[in-house]
């Protein structure tokens, strides 16, 4: 019997098995479907028709401006709200803090269809649901995210060294100055992977928008999911999917994202 | 009984299992194994059993000895793709009206035979309505009805008043501000928007009708003219009137309506006959009592029906179709989905006396007054041994269940069935639907972009900026030593 060994190469074949069959393919496939469409006599087509239709659309143009707004709100409430907090967690040397991080992060355990369910029905007691849509929306995104926006802020603020810290007041720096010239430059790949992972999801989520809405508000993700179980149309949606995927890559190509700086990256990009 | 019953179903599976040998002895039949049926139907569209409801699929299987493969889907888009992948994966599938006129209009979907069309227990019990109505469209031959219905509002008589919802418009209406769903479907919605852009001309209509100038089947081929017009001014108008909705309305819904109703949130909803019935029932048991209406203008007449696509087992498809229209199947069906049945017999109408009937001609209801006749024999007739199929109900009782359930003839008169448009048109309507889930964008939205776009712009320029400033400017009588590159 031949001992068999693995080599490192061999390793890598269940990645790259998974790769190709669930994120190659794929893609390969919703490239194909939104250059693709129903020529005159019926016949598959190469077309830009789907491209053009799409940025001559009012109701599409609008849904994308509708959609960037709330992710914008959504987000920018997320940096205000979990910077803070982050930032006394990380400095904090309260032995439970611990105790508290995981307060913040444990509505990630439960099943966050439930969890907007429940705030419907809370947001009705308070008297919001179905008058102020646009609100209720951002307030849904902003509670379904923040962990995804704590976790990464906590991470980087925490990896700081304190000298660095120590040196600038030493050098005469107050407490302000310390915090804007160091302590956050030096946690903005956490802010960029933060900003990431919440702008993103704010942008298709569209359960919070329907369940907190009622239906009132669309975004693009919801506009995919119509264009495919509903209009029956899969060439423009996999177009907006694909425009949807080049708008998030150009965001975090300007933000800097998917810059590999080992210095300043240490294990806080989440990516 | 139980044991008559018994003894007749052995008998029946036995005759059946005869006929299954002769049929495998002379058949040669390409696809699959004949004793499979595979149906596709719509989720939580069958009576499953539990809780004291029959199996129906269970009975099936047993009584014929055969096996059913039984899935389900969402949308009819959904449906039709995965028939579109997979042409030969099943032997019955359960589309609504205008996803059966595709299919035929297709050349999807196989024909019934001769003998299921002339004596089945289909054609037997179907209901003389839904019959001539499939007669008169030219589907008799492909679909068979299932479930069938109308449209209409649910509301809560205690906070709106009935005479507003005699019209369709009646929810353009500031009293009823956020009080009001409508469906989150385009189909429905553009229904709810031609009816309120050619409320004149439907009115102008019924007044025809009302002096005997239209026949009852002119009134309802103008009317049907009138719901289905996808014509450029329509879909714009109704655009509009739809967006002018908006303002009023609470929101809309996919399937929370139902249980917004009973817990108060909305006092008006936009609903399938079927969900109406729901809606009361659930409310009645925590004492809100709700009712339906169907405005006076028009209605949507929508069915569910059973198709065979081809290359299907269509032998044991049709076996299954007559199965589920033996009336007492009908009813199980009825009593565990809360739709009303295309079928129709005396199992059925005895059923419905048991629901709804609340005494006989010449008796008084709580208050006193007379029960009023609720006449069903445009649906019943000729089904089964009764001379008059008609059931006697308090007047508020018309408001309610039954009429939700079984609407009066004359509701009939005006109520349209909804075709198929073409791909032209569905893709016009699609727009016009984004455009009404998209607008109006708020003011402040705008505001927003403009303020991180000129947020983006100065960042971007200061780093310009930036950039120009920290290169340093020799001095004069200096030399800038170069630096090697």
């Amino acid at each position: 019997m031949t001992a068999f060994r693995f080599s490192r190469k061999q390793l890598c074949i269940p990645y790259a098995l998974f790769l190709i069959l669930f994120v190659v393919i794929p893609m390969l496939l919703i490239l194909f479907y939104a250059f693709t469409g129903e020529g005159a006599n019926g016949n598959l087509t190469f077309t830009f028709g789907n491209f053009i239709n799409f940025f001559t659309s009012t109701a599409k143009l609008s849904t994308l401006l509708m959609s960037f707004t709330i992710a914008i709100i959504s987000t920018a409430l997320c940096l205000v709200i979990a910077y803070p907090l982050a930032y006394i967690l990380a400095r904090s040397h309260w032995k439970k803090k611990y105790v508290l991080l995981m307060l913040f992060i444990m509505p990630m355990w439960i099943n966050f269809v439930l969890r907007i369910t429940a705030l419907r029905e809370l947001l009705d007691l308070v008297g919001l649901l179905g008058k102020e849509n646009y609100l209720n929306t951002i307030i849904g995104m902003v509670y379904d995210f923040l962990p995804f926006m704590i976790l990464p802020l906590y991470t980087t603020l925490e990896k700081i060294d304190n000298s660095y810290l120590e040196a600038a007041s030493d050098l005469g720096g107050n407490k302000l100055t310390v915090f804007t010239k160091v302590t956050f430059p030096l946690s903005m790949p956490g802010v960029i992977s933060g900003i990431t992972m919440v702008f993103m999801p704010s942008m298709t989520n569209y359960v919070v928008s329907d369940t907190l809405s009622n239906f009132n508000i669309t975004i693009l993700g919801k506009l995919i999911d119509e264009y495919f179980t509903t209009f029956n149309n899969w060439n423009m949606g996999s177009m907006i999917s694909i425009i949807l995927l080049v708008i998030i890559f150009v965001t975090m190509l300007l933000t800097g994202g998917f810059k590999d700086n080992k210095n300043e990256a240490r294990g806080a990009n989440l990516w | 009984m139980k044991k008559l019953s018994r003894i007749a179903a052995t008998a029946a599976a036995l005759i059946f299992s005869f006929s299954l040998v002769g049929l495998f002895s002379g058949c040669s039949k390409s696809n699959g194994s004949s004793n499979v049926l595979r149906v596709y139907n719509w989720e939580d569209y069958i009576s499953e059993g539990g809780d004291g409801y029959v199996d129906l699929i269970g009975k099936f299987e047993k009584e014929y000895g055969v096996t059913v493969e039984y899935s389900t889907f969402g949308t009819n888009e959904n449906m039709y793709n995965e028939l579109k992948i997979s042409a030969a994966g099943y032997d019955l599938v359960c589309p609504s009206d205008y996803m059966i006129m595709k299919m035929i209009a297709e050349d999807m979907v196989e024909p019934f035979s001769d003998e299921f069309l002339a004596s089945g227990t289909y054609s037997t019990f179907v209901s003389p309505y839904i019959k001539d109505l499939f007669a008169k469209n030219g589907w008799t031959k492909y679909a068979a009805a299932y479930m069938w219905g109308t449209m209409g509002y649910v509301y809560n008589p205690e906070t709106v008043d009935k005479e507003d919802l005699l019209s369709w418009s009646g929810i353009w209406n500031s009293k009823y501000d956020n009080k009001s769903t409508i469906k989150d479907s385009v189909r429905d919605s553009y229904f709810l928007g031609v009816a309120a852009v050619y409320k004149d001309e439907l009115n102008e209509l019924k007044a025809q009708f009302a002096t005997g100038e239209l026949t009852d089947e002119q009134y309802n081929e103008k009317i049907t003219e009138i719901m289905n017009r996808t014509d450029e001014n329509t879909i714009e108008s109704a655009k509009n009137s739809l967006i002018d909705l908006k303002q009023y309305l609470y929101g809309f819904e996919v399937d929370s309506g139902k249980q917004d109703m009973i817990t108060g949130k909305i006092s008006i909803n936009f609903a399938w006959s079927g969900d109406a019935v729901y809606s009361m029932d659930e409310a009645e048991d925590s004492g809100v009592y709700l009712n339906y209406i169907i405005p006076e203008e028009c209605s949507n007449i929508w069915f569910d029906g059973w198709v065979m696509p081809k290359g299907a087992n269509t032998d044991l498809a049709e076996k299954f179709i007559n199965f589920l229209s033996r009336p007492e199947n009908a009813v199980a069906n009825m009593n565990y989905i809360g739709y009303t049945s295309a079928v129709a017999g005396d199992a059925v109408y005895e059923e419905m006396l048991d629901w709804y009937s609340e005494g006989e001609e010449g008796d008084l209801d709580e208050n006193g007054n007379p029960l009023v006749k609720h006449d069903l024999n445009y649906f019943f007739k000729d089904t089964g041994d009764y001379d008059d199929y008609s059931i006697w109900v308090s007047e508020e009782s018309l408001d309610r269940q039954v009429a939700a359930q079984y609407p009066s003839g004359d509701v009939l008169y005006r109520s349209a069935v909804m075709q198929y448009f073409d791909d032209k048109a569905n893709a016009a309507i699609n727009e016009m639907w984004e455009e009404i889930k998209g607008q109006p964008i708020p003011i402040w939205a705008y505001i927003v972009i403009c303020v991180v776009i000129a947020a983006i712009v100065i960042i971007a320029l200061s780093f310009v900026y930036k950039g120009k400033r920290s290169e340093p400017k020799p001095k004069k009588g200096y030399r800038v030593l170069k630096r090697g590159i």
